[in-house]
């Protein structure tokens, strides 16, 4: 075990476990942060993406060891009031059905949409391509992002 | 205007209740329709949902359905609040809480759900509204009928007198419940019919909404376990030396969730009875010291399952360690032996002997998990008197009474709570995770969560059932269907409905059927049969349609024309006039006669679970892949109780089907599946998805009916048939990026 | 003009039909250059349309030596002779063996897409290369690949420096034969403008080395990563031969 301090969301924490945990289990064992999902371990599902200094990436993949002196942000810290032009699109086209991957897609679709304000409709689905949706959402999906990308 | 009873003989589904406090709170039974066809059933008078009118006039309507994704939680709350008239915004929408004094049961949904609940939620709601109404007649002096009420205020012309639901919601409290209700006009509705965005949209895209997942009790123990790696094995001894040294692990033991004496419930499948258990203080921790538990495993004997239940039947379960390609070998061997015949009309053989035309044809589709994004998971606390249990599950309640046998305690001490549920597809009916975790509390007299790794989950069984279809097609010279055969089978059950399109529609018919006997075990898969029924159905009758030298829409249009003039048999599980208008429908939508240059169209309908679906595809082929420009459908359900939901369950239903049937199979060797995680088990992305879903609903005051499973099936005849226009080649084995022939069908000489 | 013992060179410009239609302008040994255009007169090679714009038969004897690019003070190659050529192009077969395995391979496929897995299938999620190698937008290779990966069989290998070659360089090994990738090696303008000395150094870079530390059940390159160093500076040391087609 080993001290680790981490910054998630805008606050300092400091974790006390195994230097290869993944950022994944922290969050969610440790700190309670539960809208960070975990769907496979081998970040194949992206429902556990994060923000990592501005990048999404997979908390499952990312061992705390990795991730000191970095940013974190996640689903909880996205924005203050749930209201990132992510997430309104989200409501506005009613996309999650069962919900569980929707943190992970919302991730994802925020750092494609900070990066590149204005995706055409194949670099949506290329920047999207590593978050499944078991329930099928993707049309939906596709269609916010194109709807939050005109309040970027 | 309809009414509805309140009551059956002298039992209510009814009752006011002071629980609320100040104001109106009416208990009700949100399965009250169920005493319809059984009135015996108790579940029918069970008060398991309310509403509730505060005096600031919110209302609060509690909804027990568990929720996978189908958002019940939206559209069943709404039709009460139509039949309350009341502003659907005001409305909160609240899980029930279970096993409370007031909530004892409750049944799960699924594709059932509106269909069972559509009357009691609108008595409900019309009885609500009459209490408030009669309030108000009372105070103002003014015959009921006199007053009107809309968007929760409530008036009276002649007087010129105004109340909201708030004021007068105490006063209401204390009327009689009537007897009987009037319902609305369907015309009048005003929320029904009307989309209504997810309640849970808001905690869901800020990561708020509680899954099984996110249970965290007080001084909770983390658990994993370790199941044989291959079906037909069981556990012999194994070592956990290395992990009992490793930093927070607790324990390493074994438990037996299911003894060989043990009565199992009618979901309680499970090939493992004995698993090894591993607790530690944190997830990561089990996960990573369950690798380095040494296990020897062997062979299980034949033996068999007691099941409890007036369906009672003694499973058998073979020994052995099976393999993919032996699977289809058999099916194959079964598929040209004699078959139990399950319905005939006519003289098939003499038919076929006499055709002008003959087609055969004959399919597969691969074991497939369900594989939802929450892998199996539950929160379990077993005091000595108590087990409180709380997480995803579709059944609560089957689950209930097989905790309470296996842990020797009454139903009143089992309390099983409902989070939000990440993804079932057919698979969370299966409880076997629940159990087990109440079993390891109860041992280790602990609060645990049991958390299934993705490779737990993918390789525990409960699959889809791997299928063979043979299909048989006789065209007179005026290219006339005469005969049609179907003889099919799967491992370890038929997916056979003998009672379903073609049946009626041709003079000749022969539906014959055959299962194999396996140690995999399976589950209820969304559309269960139907998933590969319909599909190779849809792709055959499109091969016969070209045989016949006809459009495919025509000439199943032809079909039901002679179902609704003059049907062959009686037991016709369908209706040809609404099967009929979804094809008519789809045909208009989408322009069927003049597709759009340069791509591969299909078409395919299919009927189950009451609902009508016609899906239309256009696809084109680039590197050897199809690109689904579009999926069109035209549905029939009934009334659409909220059309946003509706829509976008047609489209995931429709695009869950094509992307498994494009991608995804689950293979066997030596009794091992042969995916693990999603590296090795392709489910559809979204690059690969199609680029638009349209949907289309038939208008229709008929009683509303299921849609989760009903847009699967015609998705896929849809594509395979487009991917024949699209290619020249036929698919006939599933899924279709696969060589599953070159792969797993050249074994058919040795058996 | 004396050949024996040099390794004399002849330009050939190839018009490869590569998208812009820039020109191709190699280096080939007498031997390559027969065998090269004996392939192309005969196949009438219809991706590599040959118009022979002009064939510079400029049979200078130059040493090898001089002739290679890049580091003036570069000098441990030795002079060539068959003994040296011999054992370098020995050599060569053996890191060849390596740098088709999968695990060296995967990130020079032929497409904008890395492979993935011991049966080299292109790269699930379909990730692409991007300008400097390292991805694109939220599909970047650190989208999954930490500095340091988290243990697990299939868990995503770390490294601090995970890339593809960039788009401008691709230095493609997928469907390479081994002279094509031997040529490709030592050609700094394909090599990502390495000279000698650093193409052998190329050698211990961390992200050549990972792919003998990916983890899981994922099946490690022909030899072990000392004897593909031993081999890669025996090539190299010998005079970098590309065996013969």
């Amino acid at each position: 075990m080993a001290l680790f301090d981490i910054n998630v969301n805008g606050q300092t924490h400091q974790v006390d476990v195994d230097s290869d945990t993944p950022i994944l289990w922290v969050l969610r064992d440790n700190l309670k942060l539960l809208g960070t999902k975990f769907g496979c371990g081998i970040a194949h599902c992206g429902v556990c993406t994060i923000h990592l200094d501005g990048d999404a990436v997979r908390s499952c993949s990312y061992p705390i060891s990795a991730v000191e002196n970095k940013k974190i942000v996640t689903i909880e810290g996205l924005s203050e009031n749930g209201d990132h032009p992510v997430q309104k699109a989200w409501i506005e086209h009613d996309v999650p059905q069962c919900g569980y991957c929707q943190a992970g897609q919302i991730m994802t679709a925020s750092s494609l949409l900070a990066q590149n304000s204005n995706p055409t409709d194949d670099e949506i689905r290329r920047a999207m391509n590593g978050n499944l949706c078991r329930c099928a959402t993707y049309t939906r999906i596709n269609r916010a992002i194109k709807t939050a990308s005109k309040e970027m | 205007m309809a009414t509805i009873k309140t009551h059956s003989n002298r039992r209510s589904f009814l009752k006011l209740s002071a629980a609320g406090g100040a104001g109106l709170m009416l208990q009700f039974s949100w399965f009250s329709g169920l005493a319809k066809n059984n009135p015996n059933a108790d579940a029918a008078y069970d008060l398991n949902g309310y509403i509730k009118i505060g005096t600031d006039g919110t209302v609060t309507i509690a909804s027990p359905n568990p929720e996978v994704g189908q958002n019940v939680k939206t559209s069943m709350p709404m039709i009460v609040a139509e039949e309350l008239d009341v502003n659907w915004k005001n409305v909160k929408v609240v899980q029930a809480p279970l096993n409370t004094d007031i909530f004892t049961r409750q049944i799960a949904g699924g594709s059932r759900s509106i269909n069972e609940s559509w009357d009691a939620l609108r008595m409900a709601g019309a009885t609500a509204r009459h209490m408030l109404v009669q309030a108000a007649a009372d105070a103002w002096k003014v015959p009921a009928s006199e007053i009107t009420l809309d968007s929760g205020v409530i008036s009276h012309t002649a007087s010129g007198k105004k109340a909201e639901f708030g004021e007068m919601a105490s006063a209401a409290s204390k009327i009689e419940v009537p007897k009987e209700v009037e319902v609305k006009n369907i015309e009048d509705f005003k929320i029904i019919r009307h989309s209504q965005r997810n309640v849970d949209g808001p905690d869901i895209v800020t990561g708020k909404a509680i899954y099984g997942l996110d249970v965290y009790g007080d001084d909770m123990v983390f658990a994993s376990i370790v199941h044989p790696p291959a079906f037909g094995m069981k556990l012999s001894s194994f070592d956990a030396k290395e992990a009992l040294s490793m930093k927070g692990i607790y324990d390493v033991f074994t438990i037996q969730p299911y003894p060989e004496d043990f009565e199992r419930g009618r979901f309680d499948v499970s090939a493992f009875p004995e698993l090894i258990v591993i607790t530690g203080d944190s997830t990561w921790r089990i996960f990573k010291a369950k690798k380095t538990i040494k296990v020897e495993w062997t062979p299980f004997d034949s033996h068999e399952v007691k099941f409890e239940g007036e369906d009672a039947s003694d499973h058998k379960v073979p020994s052995g360690k099976e393999n993919t390609d032996d699977h289809y070998a058999e099916m194959l061997k079964k598929s040209k032996e004699n078959a139990k015949e399950v319905r005939k009309d006519g003289n098939p053989e003499n038919a076929f002997s006499n055709a002008a035309k003959v087609i055969e044809r004959s399919y597969t589709a691969p074991y497939l998990a369900h594989s939802a994004l929450e892998p199996l998971t539950f929160y379990a606390n077993v005091t000595a008197d108590k087990a409180e249990l709380i997480g995803s599950i579709q059944t609560p309640e089957y689950m209930e009474q097989s905790v309470a046998r296996r842990l020797g305690m009454s139903l009143d001490q089992v309390d099983i709570q409902m989070t939000r549920i990440g993804g079932g597809f057919g698979r969370k009916l299966f409880g076997h995770y629940l159990l087990e975790a109440a079993v390891i509390s109860q041992k280790i007299k602990k609060p645990v969560k049991l958390i299934y790794t993705r490779e737990d989950d993918m390789t525990f069984g409960a699959y889809r059932p791997t299928y063979h279809a043979y299909y048989r097609a006789a065209l007179d010279e005026n290219n006339k269907l005469i005969a049609f055969h179907v003889k099919t089978g799967g491992i370890p059950e038929s997916p056979l409905f003998a009672n379903r399109f073609p049946a009626g529609t041709v003079d000749n018919y022969l539906a014959e059927e055959w299962a194999i006997e396996s140690n995999i075990t399976t589950a209820a898969f969304r559309a269960p049969r139907s998933n590969f029924m319909g599909a190779v159905e849809q792709a055959f009758l499109d091969e016969v349609a070209e045989l016949a030298g006809k459009d495919p829409i025509e000439f199943r249009l032809e079909l039901f024309e002679r179902a609704i003039e003059n049907p062959v048999g009686e037991k016709n599980d369908y209706d040809a006039e609404r099967y009929a208008g979804v094809l008519k429908l789809v045909r208009e939508k989408s322009n069927w006669v003049t597709p759009e240059p340069s791509t591969g169209r299909g078409v395919a309908a299919y009927f189950c679970h009451d609902s009508y679906v016609a899906s239309v595809i256009d696809l084109k082929m680039e590197d050897g892949k199809p690109i689904i420009s579009k999926v069109l459908c035209a549905v029939d359900c009934g009334i659409v109780v909220n059309p946003v939901a509706a829509s976008n369950m047609v489209e995931g239903g429709s695009v869950d089907g094509i992307g498994h049937a494009l991608y995804t199979i689950l293979t066997l060797k030596d009794g091992m599946p042969q995916q693990h995680n999603y590296n090795d088990y392709h489910l559809i992305r979204n690059y690969d998805a199609p680029r638009d879903v349209e949907v289309h609903f038939v208008e229709s005051d008929i009683h509303p009916t299921g849609l989760g499973e009903p847009p699967y099936a015609p998705a896929i005849g849809a594509l395979a048939n487009a991917l024949y226009n699209a290619t020249g080649k036929r698919y006939y084995n599933q899924p279709f990026m696969i060589d599953v022939e070159e792969k797993y069908l050249q074994k058919e000489e040795t058996v | 003009m004396d050949f024996k013992g040099q390794n004399v060179y002849f330009f050939i410009l190839l018009l490869k039909r590569y998208p812009h239609g820039q020109a191709d302008l190699r280096l080939y040994t007498m031997k390559e250059s027969s065998s090269l255009l004996k392939r192309f007169l005969s196949k009438g090679n219809s991706k590599f349309i040959i118009a022979i714009v002009s064939v510079s038969l400029i049979a200078m004897a130059f040493s090898v030596k001089d002739f290679r690019p890049g580091n003036d003070g570069y000098t441990s190659i030795p002079t060539e002779n068959d003994q040296n050529k011999e054992a370098s192009e020995e050599a060569f077969e053996q890191v060849y063996s390596v740098l088709m395995h999968p695990r060296c391979m995967n990130c020079h496929p032929i497409g904008d897409i890395p492979l993935q897995g011991d049966d080299s299938h292109v790269h699930n999620m379909l990730p692409q290369r991007g300008e400097d190698g390292k991805g694109v937008s939220t599909m970047k290779c650190i989208t999954c690949h930490a500095a340091t990966g988290v243990p697990g069989e299939n868990t995503p290998p770390g490294n601090p420096s995970w890339h593809l070659p960039p788009a401008d360089m691709k230095m493609v090994f997928q469907g390479k034969s081994p002279r094509e990738l031997a040529l490709q090696l030592v050609d700094p303008e394909k090599n990502g403008h390495k000279n000698m000395q650093e193409l052998r150094e190329h050698a211990v870079d961390t992200l050549v080395k990972s792919g003998w530390n990916m983890g899981g059940d994922r099946e490690l390159p022909p030899l072990s990563y000392e004897e593909f160093k031993e081999v890669w500076y025996t090539w190299i040391d010998n005079g970098a031969h590309a065996p013969s087609e």
